[in-house]
């Protein structure tokens, strides 16, 4: 009887200690530019480039807008940020996707 | 933004050949400018042109400053002018029209060239993402 309690205990304090290196891991990894901090990062571009756009549009539609091509090249940058930014969201989907099927 | 920099690099070349336009036809429209003898003619513009990076990193052009030619002029002899002096002359601006005309063509082209880049690149960005979708 004694062994089986003494086979739970080391097991428990396993799983505790290994919880607390994952949470101390996540702070590394996002440090060593994991794929949440490229996704963050490309979130962020997206939005400048966004923001860029919008306020170029409303130059333009007020008759403030000085260069032409300014607009148009954030709106052509807007647009490959939106397409680059959805690519990796798909592939990070289908990579999800790709786990969940793995047979257990 | 880091991965389209090809994109903001073309742009300031489409902004300084812009502004050379700009220059150019603010000299065309006052090629026949007149002016007193006793005040400076319109001085010619120049758009003096600069690389932005020395080593930075950040690539394109701006427009360091923009110059003035010589304020003397032509004289010419209209005596019928209301603004001739004393003995009949006015000064006109010392501009050549071969001269602009030939600057137009440039920054006209090296405009178009640097929209070719835009475009070039943009599809590249484009078959790059396409990688992504297969």
């Amino acid at each position: 009887m004694t062994s089986p309690l003494s086979g739970i205990l080391p097991v428990g304090i396993g799983a505790i200690t290994g919880v607390a290196g994952a949470q101390t891991g996540v702070p590394q990894a996002q440090n060593a530019d994991g794929f949440a901090s490229v996704l963050a990062s490309s979130f962020d571009q997206l939005q400048s480039a966004q923001k860029t756009s919008d306020t170029l549009a409303t130059q333009a539609a007020t008759g403030d807008l000085k260069d032409v091509h300014d607009y148009m090249i954030a709106s052509n940058e807007a647009s490959l940020a939106t397409e680059m930014v959805v690519t990796i969201k798909n592939k990070a989907v289908e990579a999800f996707n790709e786990i969940m099927r793995m047979p257990v | 933004m880091a991965v389209f920099d090809t994109l903001g690099i073309s742009a300031s070349g489409l902004m300084v050949n812009r502004k050379w336009m700009d220059a150019v036809s603010d000299n065309i429209s006052n090629i026949n400018t007149v002016n007193p003898t006793n005040q400076d003619a319109f001085r010619e513009r120049f758009i003096n042109a600069q690389a932005v990076d020395y080593g930075s990193g950040t690539g394109g052009v701006r427009v360091a400053t923009a110059e003035f030619g010589s304020g003397e002029g032509r004289m010419v002899y209209e005596p019928d002018h209301p603004l001739a002096d004393k003995d009949g002359y006015v000064k006109y601006p010392d501009i050549d029209l071969g001269d602009q005309m030939t600057s137009l063509l440039m920054a006209q082209r090296a405009y178009q060239a640097n929209l070719a880049v835009v475009e070039r690149a943009t599809n590249a960005y484009q078959a790059a993402l396409r990688l992504g979708k297969g």
